[in-house]
């Protein structure tokens, strides 16, 4: 297998002649970038390991343009011959194809990008074991029968090139842990630690929290319909707020798939709700130097106290709403990198204590919209669900759904808790830093027996 | 069995020598490694997409992906790896990296992991394109769609203010060998055509409307599909929902599903709590469990009216194979039979816990994804109604066509559907058009709900996702519509 040196020299002569045979070929743009992936993973279900992976690969995803005929490729095939013949057949296909109006010129480079702190590496597969043994062992001992997860490790390698005199590199690293634990058949809880170095990384916490919503989720009963103030665990609204970033996409707002489509400097959620996207985090997980057009990364603020301030842009994109690109290519659709909430003022236990007769939601999964211009949608609650009133839990519930409209959920928030929790799981694709979230007046269902 | 053509094969057999040893070399390192089972799959994925939107070009692409997965069981336990340098060193040391993670996540274990016995099998198979996917040039693709994109064009109607259509196919090669002695290699076109469209009327609001067809095959199968005349009954459906839907009824009614929501509610509520590894809790942390038991064998689940079918070998369906991804021969399924529970998916895993052998489930789509248990192409079995006879003796329900909206809870419990098309049944005739039927239902309820099932089956094309990191697998769902007495319907 290749060095780490020989990948990234790979890597390098890779894009640069990608970007120099498209040119050659007569494309107006060319963009190229080379990832190479090391990534380790160990599931594990019923308090042991079921399989334990690991994947290597190195891909050449190329953008080209002629004419403002765009096309994109990519490319896992990575023997000279193929590279060669796969930018022949994008030059062909670029011959071939319509010119695409909306296609803007790459930004002209070469750009300044910051340096990142080095982040871990590589680690030790009976490491990472450990890591999942101490977790289930967390578990375990806090009164978990059944533990299931998966932890992961990445390590990825970015290099981008453009016809437009852009080049820079990027690695990026992380841990990740997902933890479900059972305490009996119905009662299960749900917590995740992420981190880009190990000493933030707490894998036995995450399986004490789930442990823990588990056991007091045991015996749950049958909720019952109807409009609650409820209290959104971190899980629960980076679901949530994933749907909004994409809705915030410019490429989205103009398919129509966007509830925030002309709302611009309007009120769109309540004076509560600060949310950015932030590709230069530290600690974000999803943090690049640079996007795909090789324009430094930076911090947008997307709903600034409730108002709508800015979509996510690439190049492309903000021409067409007469705005800048906000660093987010996607050379077709722009993409948040990292997602933060604003923390507000209150402790988590504030926020229950502000439920006189509510509902407190750990989890969700499973957000469907019925409609994404007007934002209808519905997510099952998962996990610990809890009945709470005069500011204390008082029962474990199960089978309830939040059927809501999302720009009227997003209004309706009273107030968030001071500290914050990174999420990314199954559920959570882009990175989220998010407090607890008071919401009130929400609709509930449940199925018919 | 006639000799099959492999690009990938073509590919291999034009490199050197070292490359057409891969697949030996690679089960021969991991036995001197200490591996009791290994198998390899050198996989090539070979896709072109053209994606309009708003009747604009934007983009055409293609995505190449040629690489190895192997995965061992040493010292009990399972370890995957993959990678898409093919060399030998390169291939030795994923192969290391595979078992030095099973190694050291052996001593977790309580027991070892074992494989239910199989048959070695040599086969070659795979699907025929009557109209090469390579005779068809972007160009022809980009005018079909814009073509097509005219059809959300409606006279003295709605408008269509947002349109994405997309035309994509993907060639799929596979070398499968194990340590058992089997080899496998199959090749398999699918094609695909979706859209997602916003209808938007200033007094009405909007409506919205994904839809997707796709088959396995050549360009014969989106000729078959006629795209600007299905795209442009659907813009005429979808401007009908958004301009004459009315509310619909709410409490205890009859509801007859269409295919299009009987191809969910079989999938989501069958073919998921079905699959043997969600039972036995290996996918809990993400996809989740089942409310389905191994003890659920042999229980009644459903009406007598219900027999739903998994069958990965229908010809030319999005979701077929004829071998799965551990080598095991296709065949057809029937998870429920006559409403009692009759079998479960299963791979070789899953297969010796329960003491049985595999049914050919497990499925991979790339090579560096491990195989897991998957539906292929699931539906409902027909009846004997016509659709007059399904509806004549309702006097009040509705008749949900179609739906957008849908979830269901991760042991696929409770599940919610909300109408797209729909109409009132009033005194055994369709009526109007309803906006937004809800239907919120237990399984167990929904399908002991069941009086009745048409005569006729129809599917449609989907992916589904499963798997950590997500798998998303080309599959049908569909079936003969149904009948159901007096269940609660609401409207969102």
């Amino acid at each position: 297998m290749s060095s780490s040196g020989g990948l990234k020299m790979l890597a390098r002569a890779l894009a640069a002649s990608v970007v120099r045979e498209g040119q050659r070929g007569g494309a107006d743009d060319v963009a190229a970038i080379c990832t190479t992936e090391d990534v380790k993973m160990i599931r594990f279900s019923n308090n042991q390991v079921t399989v334990a992976k690991a994947w290597r690969s190195s891909a050449v995803s190329v953008m080209l343009a002629m004419k403002k005929k765009v096309v994109i490729g990519s490319i896992e095939d990575l023997s000279r011959g193929s590279i060669m013949k796969s930018t022949d057949y994008l030059l062909k296909m670029a011959k071939a194809t319509r010119p695409n109006r909306d296609y803007v010129k790459l930004p002209r480079g070469p750009f300044k990008y910051a340096i990142f702190q080095p982040s871990l590496r590589s680690i030790q597969s009976s490491n990472l074991v450990e890591h999942v043994k101490s977790t289930i062992c967390s578990a375990t001992s806090c009164g978990a029968k059944r533990v299931a997860g998966a932890l992961l490790f990445r390590n990825v390698s970015t290099t981008l090139e453009t016809s437009a005199s852009a080049f820079g590199e990027d690695t990026i690293s992380s841990l990740e842990i997902s933890v479900r634990a059972f305490a009996d058949g119905d009662a299960s809880g749900h917590a995740n630690s992420c981190a880009r170095v190990e000493k933030d990384f707490h894998p036995e916490e995450a399986g004490k929290m789930a442990a823990e919503i588990a056991k007091k989720a045991m015996n749950p009963v049958e909720g019952k319909p109807g409009r609650y103030d409820v209290v959104l665990g971190p899980n629960v609204f980076a679901n949530l707020v994933n749907d909004v970033m994409s809705a915030a996409s410019a490429f989205n707002v103009d398919a129509g798939l966007s509830f925030l489509a002309n709302m611009l400097g309007k009120k769109v959620a309540s004076t509560e709700v600060t949310l950015i996207d932030d590709g230069t985090l530290p600690d974000g997980l999803n943090s690049r130097i640079f996007d795909d057009e090789g324009i430094p990364t930076r911090r947008t603020v997307v709903i600034d106290n409730g108002t709508l301030r800015s979509y996510l842009h690439n190049s492309s994109t903000a021409k067409k709403f007469k705005s800048s690109t906000t660093a987010n290519a996607g050379w077709i659709v722009p993409q948040p990198w990292n997602i933060v909430v604003e923390g507000g003022q209150a402790d988590d236990e504030t926020l229950l204590g502000e439920l006189d007769d509510g509902i407190y939601i750990t989890n969700n999964w499973y957000t469907r919209f019925q409609d994404y211009r007007a934002g209808d949608f519905s997510t099952v609650c998962r996990d610990g669900l809890f009945r709470v009133e005069g500011g204390e839990i008082t029962q474990p519930l199960k089978g309830l759904r939040i059927s809501e409209n999302l720009p009227r959920l997003l209004k309706n928030v009273s107030a968030l808790s001071k500290r914050r929790q990174w999420i990314k799981w199954w559920e959570v694709e882009i990175p989220t830093l998010t407090p607890h979230v008071l919401v009130r007046d929400v609709n509930l269902t449940r199925a018919t027996k | 069995m006639q000799r099959i053509h492999l690009n990938l094969g073509r590919a291999l057999e034009s490199r050197d020598q070292e490359l057409k040893e891969i697949p030996e070399f690679a089960i021969n390192y991991a036995g001197s490694l200490g591996a009791k089972y290994s198998e390899v799959r050198i996989q090539k994925d070979t896709s072109n997409a053209t994606i309009i939107k708003n009747g604009e070009p934007q983009f055409s692409g293609f995505l190449r992906e040629l690489g190895l997965g192997i995965r061992l069981i040493i010292n009990g336990a399972l370890g995957f790896a993959s990678t898409n340098e093919l060399d030998k060193t390169s291939i030795a040391e994923t192969i290391l990296s595979a078992a030095s993670m099973a190694r050291a996540s052996a001593n977790t274990l309580r027991r070892p992991i074992l494989l239910s016995n199989a048959k070695a099998s040599k086969a070659e198979w795979e699907v025929k394109e009557k109209r090469k996917l390579s005779s068809v040039g972007v160009e022809d693709k980009l005018k079909l769609l814009l073509d097509t994109d005219k059809s959300f064009n409606i006279k003295g109607g709605p408008k269509f203010p947002a349109r994405i259509l997309s035309l994509s196919e993907t060639v799929t090669e596979k070398i499968y060998l194990n340590s058992e002695g089997t080899h496998i290699l199959s090749r398999i076109p699918r094609v695909a055509f979706s859209f997602m469209v916003t209808a938007y009327s200033p007094s009405k609001g909007t409506a919205q409307r994904f839809n997707k067809k796709g088959e396995s095959g050549g360009w014969e199968a989106v000729s078959s599909w006629n795209v600007p005349t299905f795209a442009s009954e659907e813009a005429e459906i979808l401007a009908s929902v958004l301009t004459k839907g009315k509310r619909p009824p709410k409490g205890d009614l009859d509801v007859v599903l269409g295919s299009e929501v009987v191809g969910i509610v079989c999938h989501e509520s069958c073919g998921h709590p079905f699959e043997a590894d969600r039972v036995l809790g290996r996918e809990a942390a993400a996809a989740g469990e089942s409310f389905v038991k191994v003890e659920t064998l042999g229980v009644r689940l459903g009406s007598e009216h219900i027999t739903i079918v998994d069958d990965p070998t229908i010809p030319d369906s999005y979701g077929h194979y004829l071998y799965d991804d551990e080598g095991i021969r296709a065949s057809r399924r029937e998870l429920i039979k006559n409403g009692i529970v009759n079998t479960l998916l299963h791979n070789r895993e899953t297969a010796a816990e329960l003491g049985i052998e595999s049914n050919a489930s497990a499925r991979a789509v790339a090579y560096n994804r491990e195989p897991i248990i998957r539906m292929s192409n699931t539906y409902l079995e027909s009846g004997d109604h016509n659709f007059h006879e399904l509806i004549e003796p309702i006097s009040t329900g509705v008749y949900i066509k179609s739906f957008m909206e849908w979830n269901i809870d991760d042991r696929r419990f409770n599940q919610r559907y909300v109408g797209l098309e729909a109409y009132l049944i009033r005194n055994g005739e369709l009526k109007h058009l309803v906006r937004n039927p809800v239907l919120e239902i237990t399984t167990p309820r929904l399908f002991m709900s069941v009086d009745a099932v048409g005569k006729d089956i129809a599917f449609s094309a989907a992916t589904c996702g499963k798997g950590d990191p997500q798998q998303g697998a080309p599959v049908w769902t569909g079936g003969a519509e149904l009948r159901l007495r007096h269940v609660q319907l609401g409207w969102a």
